[in-house]
């Protein structure tokens, strides 16, 4: 058992800290938020992840697991902090470090006892560095300390499974002792662990960002291929994905990634990388053909209705992947306000994205159901890939359907069978002729 | 068994005609050149391929595979022909497909029964479908035939095991009936099938060609941004490599990727796009990335050696990559250029692509061991990452030289014993030194 204190508690600090408890630890999550503590003491969580409210609440009870917004009681004794604040992108993609140096600075203040600061926030490289300057500036007597990075590697929707079975630990520092410090709490998890210097730790956190992103941006470069040639993208990624050298995931063509950690880290990579004098411009490419996708389902639909103007669009789920409420750079945001700038109404279902969609898309009309969303619709447009939508009954959604045009954002349905019911199916990538005509 | 003609005897004809004989075929290879013909008869092989030589030889001993310049001869009799001729880059990229051409024509003329063509060559997405034209116009008859692209996977160096133990066998056609007879030809190996359209089909190939070649650009990319900010992309890798859904394939950083394959699928495949109405963007970073790393050893050399005017510079590795001797678009060459057009001497050794290089790259001292390549030299490169260069004796190779400057093109050293030994070491995206600090800039000029 080890005394630990995790600062922040957005998606990854409270997942972070509940593991960590769940494993045996006593973990003190700090926030500035008392509502959002008090909140989390009765178990309820700011964030939607399956499987976390049970683990937050067990071990609350266990008395493993505790709240608070004061640092002093926070800081009470613990060996390791785990920083775990927002790193949220600045106008250029670069990192806002705010939140990091105040957390380095309030724990530098009370320094008292030697301490491991592990870092698990999505930083710029260097930043691991930059926190140790602040520390030693800040720090009111000469107790050791070290600064350990380690980037998280969860996915919302799963990111307990993730990090109870992580592929690997990457742990960056200096001080090679205390990074191995940092594995012993991990030990139970029996995982492959990379020890390395701070800023590579840093790197492999956003290459690995960057290359998943550039997997999901090169299969949607040759889903457009396929819909000029008459292949079928999604059976190339089968094809391709069967090679081990590759591999089948994050080959899903489609309106591209979104969310709270492609966006921003492909971003911020880009930008690290210019002011430094080299030209990412694999990560541009990657950047651009993720956008352009959002706005390839506006030229479908154009296509086939010519103009939006008073036609009513039906959307099909709204956060930026299935299994999450997470609305952060979504692709049905701009899809959306694309709608509605060329004068359609939009009308929507999301499972759970619903209530923090209210707060961004204003002027549209929130259904309870998919049925709702596609009664006297001029179209669908399939946005999310929630596995709901994968056997809705089509029948009955195209006889309530004003013009039965369905754009399948996921390639989640059967082209055949869809035209079959009597759709007008558009995917992305697949379902033309040999000259690029739909079929 | 089948018996089957292969026309072309390339990498990959010769390659699939031998393991199709060894699965228990009766297979006739088939090329028009005579040379090529005259030496497979004599026992020879046209290219350097491991572990071939052997297979070629035990099967044409059994009688099961021979080699022949003529069509009547090599099909009389056949239930299939597989296609793997050449298929060259034209000035834009484009597959020239005159070979293909050529061949279907001939076997056109001369269909007497029902046969299954079987299209191995990489050729733009619809060509399948322009070869089932062209034999309906030459054929005489009325003869049932059909067209499978059946594209190969094979990679120089390992081609025969590559054959033997594929990850996945991909058939293309709009007859099912027949991509099952092709499929049944490859039964033995019990490899997972995966039939598809003809159109699809092709698109495999270029695609996971051009994605495993974007792997090596993005690690490249990566690798620069690593030595402006001080990390190791090395390191890098191998933390983004044990991600399941990364893997650990093609994540080595270094001077690019050349070879027959890479630069003429990806070319192709954005050539085909762009006529299309597509941007390939992605694709013309991947290319831009891969070129600009060549050059990226001249920089280097230049940032510790000042001007290379009357410097001697040692190769070590002249082949696009290690265990074969094709030197197609291999970056040896456009590195050798750069550094003569600067004024350098150039000396070299490659364990076998050097009688392949001599008719490319003039004016080099071509060499018989590393050793002799590093004497008297201001600078060596490590441009292909062969076995034998990864245990030599470094302080010899070190005390030969006029100055210890090692770039290693392919990061196979461990940059502290090269720098213990001696060395001013220079690695791709390794910006960091012994200490993790961030590298300081080389020394400056003359050292």
């Amino acid at each position: 058992m080890k005394n630990i204190c995790v600062i922040g508690v957005g998606y990854v600090g409270l997942v972070t800290g509940a593991c960590l408890a769940d494993l045996g630890n006593r973990v003190v999550c700090l926030n500035r938020n008392k509502s959002k503590s008090d909140n989390l003491k009765q178990g309820i969580l700011p964030i939607y992840e399956p499987g976390l409210e049970e683990i937050v609440r067990r071990n609350y009870e266990a008395k493993r697991l505790d709240f608070t917004t004061s640092y002093d009681e926070a800081l009470q004794g613990v060996e390791y902090v785990f920083i775990a604040v927002g790193t949220p992108s600045g106008s250029e993609g670069e990192a806002d470090l705010s939140h990091v140096t105040q957390a380095a600075e309030q724990v530098a203040e009370r320094l008292a006892k030697p301490v491991i600061i592990v870092n698990k926030s999505t930083v710029p490289i260097g930043t691991g560095d930059w926190v140790a300057d602040i520390i030693n500036e800040h720090k009111h007597n000469d107790v050791p300390f070290s600064v350990v990075s380690n980037p998280e590697f969860l996915r919302e929707g799963s990111a307990v499974y993730d990090f109870m079975n992580p592929d690997r630990i990457v742990l960056g520092s200096t001080q090679r002792q205390a990074a191995e410090k940092v594995s012993e709490l991990y030990e139970p998890l029996q995982a492959a662990v990379i020890i390395t210097d701070l800023r590579t730790a840093e790197m492999i956190k956003y290459a690995s960002n960057a290359f998943l992103a550039t997997k999901i941006s090169f299969i949607n470069e040759m889903a457009n291929i396929c819909e000029a040639l008459g292949a079928d993208v999604k059976e190339v990624a089968r094809g391709m994905g069967s090679d081990r050298r590759i591999g089948p995931e994050f080959l899903g063509a489609g309106v591209g990634w979104g969310g709270s950690c492609f966006p921003k880290d492909v971003k911020a990579l880009a930008h690290i990388a210019a002011t430094h004098g080299s030209h990412p411009q694999m990560l541009r490419a990657v950047m651009d053909i993720n956008y352009d996708q959002r706005k390839r389902v506006i030229q479908k639909l154009r296509e086939i209705l010519t103009n939006f103007r008073g036609k009513t669009i039906g959307i099909l789920g709204l956060s930026f992947k299935p299994n999450t409420d997470d609305m952060r750079d979504a692709p049905s945001i701009e899809i959306i306000h694309m709608l509605q700038h060329e004068g359609a109404q939009v009308k929507a279902y999301d499972p759970v994205a619903m209530d923090n969609a209210k707060r961004i898309l204003k002027d549209l009309t929130y259904c309870d159901s998919p049925y709702k969303v596609a009664a006297d619709s001029d179209a669908l447009v399939l946005v999310t890939e929630w596995n709901e939508f994968k056997q809705l009954d089509m029948a009955r959604i195209l006889k309530s359907m004003r013009q039965p045009v369905l754009i399948d954002g996921r390639n989640i349905y059967d082209p055949e069978r869809l035209r079959a019911l009597g759709f007008t199916y558009r995917a992305m990538g697949r379902g033309h002729d040999a000259n690029g005509q739909p079929l | 068994m089948g018996n089957i003609c292969v026309i072309g005897v390339g990498y990959v004809g010769l390659v699939t005609g031998a393991c199709l004989a060894d699965l228990g075929n009766y297979v006739a290879c088939l090329d028009v050149n005579e040379a090529k013909i005259d030496t497979l008869r004599n026992g020879g092989l046209p290219i350097y391929e491991p572990g071939l030589d052997e297979i070629v030889q035990r099967n044409a001993v059994a009688g099961r595979l021979h080699f022949t310049t003529l069509y009547d001869e090599a099909l009389k009799g056949c239930e299939f022909v597989f296609v793997a001729v050449g298929t060259p880059s034209g000035v834009e990229g484009e597959a020239d497909l005159r070979y293909v051409q050529q061949a279907i024509q001939d076997v056109a003329r001369r269909l007497v029964q029902p046969l299954v063509i079987v299209n191995k060559s990489t050729v733009p997405i619809g060509t399948g479908d322009w070869v089932a034209e062209i034999v309906k116009e030459h054929q005489a008859g009325r003869v049932a035939f059909a067209v499978v692209s059946n594209p190969e996977f094979l990679r120089e160096g390992s081609a025969v095991r590559d054959f033997m133990q594929p990850d996945r066998i991909v058939l293309g056609s709009t007859d099912r009936a027949a991509a099952r007879q092709v499929a049944d030809l490859y039964a033995p190996l019990q490899a997972p099938v995966i039939i598809t359209d003809l159109r699809t089909a092709e698109m495999i190939k270029y695609a996971s060609n051009a994605f495993l070649a974007t792997k090596i650009s993005f690690i490249n990319e990566m690798a620069n941004i690593c030595e402006a900010l001080g990390a190791d992309v090395h390191e890098v890798a191998r933390g983004m490599g044990t991600d399941t859904r990364i893997g650990p394939h093609f994540l080595s950083a270094g001077l690019g990727w050349g070879g027959s394959c890479f630069p003429k699928d990806v070319k192709a495949l954005a050539h085909i796009a762009a006529m299309h109405g597509c941007h390939p963007q992605l694709l013309r970073a991947v290319m831009d990335i891969n070129y600009d790393q060549r050059k990226r050893a001249i920089i280097k050399l230049r940032e510790c050696l000042g001007s290379l005017r009357g410097r001697t510079v040692g190769i070590l590795g002249l082949s696009f990559k290690p265990n074969t001797d094709d030197m197609r678009d291999a970056p040896s060459i456009a590195i050798i250029h750069f550094l003569q057009h600067e004024g350098a001497q150039v000396r070299a050794y490659d364990p076998v692509a050097m009688p392949n290089a001599r008719r490319m790259l003039q004016d080099v001292v071509y060499c018989k061991d590393p050793y002799e390549a590093a004497d008297g030299a201001d600078a060596i490169i490590l441009v292909t990452e062969w076995n034998e260069f990864k245990h030599l004796d470094m302080k010899r190779l070190a005390a030969s030289m006029r100055q210890p400057l090692l770039l290693d093109g392919r990061n196979i050293y461990d940059p502290v014993r090269m720098r213990t030994i001696g060395f001013t070491y220079l690695g791709m995206g390794r910006g960091y030194d012994e200490n993790g600090k961030a590298r300081a800039k080389p020394a400056g000029r003359g050292l």
